[in-house]
């Protein structure tokens, strides 16, 4: 599983960024799903499930049968973790998409345009997902 | 030191054992969780902005069973690998494990993968569709 390239500073510190993302992903996902079955009225369907685990803010979770969702998971500390999430969950994809890239891709040129496109891709996804999270459209 | 180069379709005809078949996998279930993951942002972003047909026909084929399933596949898989992954590099004594740990991750992943997935394909947990 070990990489062997040569290891300078950042290469370091993003694959250990990716190790730490994915300890907060795991235990954000896991506290969605035991949250949502323990507060639920009924059995949740697959869909309600999924947005418990990935993203609990209200306006992706007002239809499950969770109770109360409105004035406990509207307020400003959830929008900002949300955020957060969606910051770490994006830089690890894209940074796992940009590792790909530099493995299949060898023309220098093509490599730099395809990790433009990925830096792109990201940076709309993040402001994307932020607009959505603070409903300012 | 000269590198060498595999491309992708050598990778899947490689037979390097299970090894092989989960680092593989990690990266397909990888792309696919940021390919779906994004197109549903994108799609909820634009569905929000300017309503347009194409992001609300994105956003029900996302919602459709065949798709969940596959969501679910790549999700369960990649968090159950990179658990492994996380837990060997962590604690590097684990490594004399490895086999051991892979088998033990797909003794998990199967019933938990295949149950919920038989429900979701037979429509017993989805509401709605």
């Amino acid at each position: 599983m070990r990489r062997s390239r040569e290891c300078n500073g950042l290469e370091y510190y993003l694959w250990l960024f990716t190790r730490l993302s994915a300890i907060l992903m795991l235990c954000a996902g896991a506290a969605g799903i035991v949250y949502a079955n323990m507060w639920g009225r009924s059995v949740m369907d697959a869909s309600a499930q999924y947005r418990w685990a990935f993203f609990p803010i209200y306006w992706h979770v007002q239809n499950t049968d969770v109770p109360d969702v409105f004035p406990l998971w509207s307020n400003a500390f959830w929008r900002v973790w949300c955020t957060i999430l969606l910051f770490v969950a994006s830089l690890h994809g894209f940074n796992g998409l940009r590792v790909v890239a530099e493995d299949y891709i060898h023309p220098p040129v093509l490599l730099l345009l395809v990790k433009g496109l990925i830096a792109l891709l990201f940076m709309f996804v993040c402001g994307a997902g932020t607009v959505i999270i603070f409903e300012w459209f | 030191m000269r590198l060498y180069h595999a491309s992708f379709c050598e990778t899947l005809r490689y037979q390097g054992g299970i090894g092989a078949l989960v680092w593989i996998l990690h990266r397909i279930t990888g792309v696919g969780i940021l390919l779906l993951v994004s197109m549903h942002v994108m799609a909820a972003f634009f569905m929000n902005a300017l309503d347009d047909p194409i992001s609300t026909a994105i956003t029900r084929w996302y919602e459709s069973r065949p798709v969940q399933v596959f969501v679910y596949f790549c999700v369960l898989y990649h968090a159950l690998n990179g658990l492994r992954i996380l837990l060997e590099d962590l604690y590097p004594p684990l490594l004399r494990y490895h086999r051991e740990l892979i088998w033990l991750q797909w003794a998990i992943f199967i019933p938990v993968f295949g149950l919920p997935a038989f429900f979701i394909a037979r429509g017993i947990v989805v509401s709605g569709s």
